[in-house]
């Protein structure tokens, strides 16, 4: 029942069950106890009710884990729910050798890295002086970038656009279409409306001009709402599967949900990994163990897990940010 | 004080210009990747080849020759299907991060309800590239499909290739969506619950309100608002699909049944590349969302003077 109060610093709503020493003391009197069968019921139901979600959540994850970890043919043996029966890495050492899944993580990467960086400052760029309410035409080019929001091309019309401006297999397609997002732009104009304006006009008096403002007091005041949106525009980057569909064939720009896809659908291993390409640790590893080459299902599972789980590993650090963008959001309106 | 205006407005004025050269980078990429597309609409009305003039809007107009998909059968059928997948999607999964949110805010201890959140994000993380493969290994006929083992341990019978039938397909989406959508969803209502003034619950409390009369009169009237513009937004995807959802979930044996717009157009447009068709196509189905759009967001202006524009 306790409202979370981590993100809730700006806002007015202040936890009131747990700051409110009288909330707490209610809770003890005569009155409330009537309910409490009830209500200990019900949080024993919320609870269960919520390791279930849990596990529902977690365990397509730990299963597609386990059976990535698992030796293929034995697989066929029977089922595993929870654990490996027969544990091997022999998979990932095959997988890695895949050259189309090393060339996918250098692009994919490339573009985790470059995407932010335009994006950010395209949009942080624009939002500086649209946060300026005295300046003029600024409604104009509001509207301006607004209206896309409600009308815009097709897919038909943008791919034609795509193919007239040479983006079709052209790594700046991953980067330059998408940089800049109406929606991002406004949060991050609120963001801006926040900072102190005496900031700003101290040094505008010290002669700074608008350039020097936006680098030395601008930029360094929205580091949290660009860290939000950078963090966001990595995972955008990162889990894009239709520009690839859309506007890729070169296969050196294939991106690792791409390359997951194909996986997927192969219906042979032979279409999946080239063997006859296969390098020599690989060859060392079928000498070796006397190792048939691993079946195409534990093939497709293990490519998921490494191309899944970076992010998931990632992900959690930056959850503080989740709230910030919703809230300034909600502000807006 | 007025001479002080004065000098107050000429200072910001001065290197004024620099704003507008700031908004350069986006003035000209929404102009490139909004405006022009929207512009070359028009070869819907063409009988467009790509290599003809400018775009190819150099080709020659055909009024609405390429519209004679609205008298089709097959594409009412594909509307159709469009329209009741999205619709029995919305319906069903719409509604539950509210509660969801709602079931959230009645955990007692933080840490656990930290757990939650944090594991209930977890599939906004991962492309529906991974939710297909996923439900690729989960329904699998072979041994290491989950859901026929648990069939088979329970009921018995014989194990069923959920994906090659596209009587499940619905089912699939249903499911898959609920599963990587309604932890996601929440967040923005637990934002708004942070929002609700807290006077409401001292005051209800000294009415003697209790939790369940505080969470259905207090806490869900304060995410109504929300819930209907989320609505709203979601009005327009009434005959759009997720294009990744559907793409990823289908196989070569069920797609011609299960095609939706979207995926028809791609399809039709890039793979077969028959131009002037499928952007009729998807014309005709961005002007039905516009219209959609617009109505939801003129219920919500009449309803509560909440407008998204």
């Amino acid at each position: 029942m306790d409202i979370n109060t981590t993100n809730a610093k700006d806002n007015l709503a202040v936890n009131i069950y747990s700051e409110n020493p009288a909330a707490v003391s209610k809770k003890k009197s005569p009155s409330r106890i009537k309910g409490s069968t009830g209500e200990r019921i019900f949080d024993i139901l919320n609870v269960s009710f919520m390791i279930i979600l849990s596990f529902i959540t977690i365990y397509p994850f730990w299963y597609v884990l386990v059976v990535s970890l698992s030796n293929g043919n034995d697989l066929a043996n029977g089922p595993v729910w929870f654990w490996p029966r027969n544990f091997t890495l022999n998979n990932y050492i095959y997988v890695l050798q895949y050259k189309l899944l090393r060339s996918a993580f250098v692009v994919t990467i490339a573009r985790c890295l470059a995407g932010p960086v335009i994006s950010v400052g395209v949009c942080m760029l624009a939002a500086y002086p649209l946060s300026k309410r005295w300046l003029p035409k600024r409604k104009w080019f509001l509207f301006f970038y607004m209206l896309p929001m409600f009308i815009g091309g097709t897919v038909i019309s943008n791919y034609v656009v795509m193919a007239k401006l040479k983006l079709l297999n052209n790594f700046l397609v991953y980067i330059i279409p998408g940089a800049f997002g109406f929606f991002n732009m406004v949060i991050m104009r609120t963001f801006i409306e926040q900072i102190p304006i005496e900031l700003e006009e101290s040094a505008m008096l010290d002669g700074a001009n608008y350039w020097v403002i936006f680098t030395k007091i601008i930029l360094p005041q929205s580091k949290p709402i660009m860290a939000a949106f950078a963090f966001f525009s990595v995972v955008h980057n990162w889990l894009d599967f239709t520009t690839t569909l859309l506007y890729v064939t070169k296969q050196s720009l294939y991106t690792l949900q791409y390359v997951l896809y194909l996986v997927v659908n192969a219906s042979q291993a032979s279409n999946m990994i080239d063997i006859t390409n296969i390098g020599e640790s690989m060859r060392r590893l079928k000498e070796n163990q006397r190792a048939a080459l691993p079946t195409p299902e534990v093939v497709k599972m293990t490519v998921m897990v490494v191309v899944t789980f970076p992010l998931l590993f990632v992900y959690p650090f930056f959850q503080k940010y989740f709230v910030v963008g919703m809230n300034l959001g909600a502000i807006k309106g | 004080m007025g001479s002080n205006e004065i000098t107050r407005k000429d200072i910001r004025m001065r290197s004024c210009w620099i704003l507008y050269v700031f908004l350069i980078p986006a003035t000209i990429l929404t102009f490139i990747f909004s405006y022009i597309p929207m512009f070359t609409n028009i070869m819907a009305f063409q009988d467009y080849h790509i290599n003809n003039g400018w775009l190819g809007l150099g080709s020659k107009f055909v009024g609405f020759r390429n519209f004679y998909f609205l008298k089709e059968r097959w594409f009412w059928e594909l509307a159709g299907r469009t329209v009741f997948y999205s619709f029995t999607i919305l319906v069903t999964s719409f509604p539950l991060p509210l509660i969801l949110a709602l079931l959230l805010n009645e955990l007692k201890n933080q840490t656990f309800k930290k757990f939650v959140q944090t594991v209930s994000y977890i599939p906004r993380f991962v492309s529906w590239v991974t939710v297909a493969g996923m439900f690729y290994i989960f329904l699998s006929v072979d041994p290491s499909g989950v859901v026929n083992n648990i069939k088979q341990a329970v009921f018995g019978g014989e194990r069923i290739s959920y994906m090659q039938h596209e009587i499940y397909f619905l089912p699939i989406l249903v499911i898959s969506n609920i599963w990587k959508e309604l932890g996601w969803g929440t967040i923005i209502y637990l934002a708004a619950i942070t929002n609700i003034s807290p006077e409401l619950y001292e005051a209800a409390q000294v009415d003697g309100a209790n939790r369940w009369h505080r969470a259905i009169y207090i806490t869900l009237p304060g995410l109504i608002p929300t819930f209907c513009i989320l609505l709203i937004f979601s009005l327009g995807g009434l005959v759009n699909t997720n294009f990744d959802q559907v793409f990823n979930l289908q196989n070569q044996v069920i797609r011609e049944s299960t095609d939706t717009i979207n995926i028809w157009v791609f399809y039709k447009g890039i793979r077969a590349q028959l131009f002037g068709l499928s952007s009729a196509v998807a014309l005709f189905n961005g002007l039905v969302t516009f219209v959609l759009v617009m109505t939801g967001n003129y219920i919500t202006k009449k309803l509560n003077n909440t407008a998204i524009i």
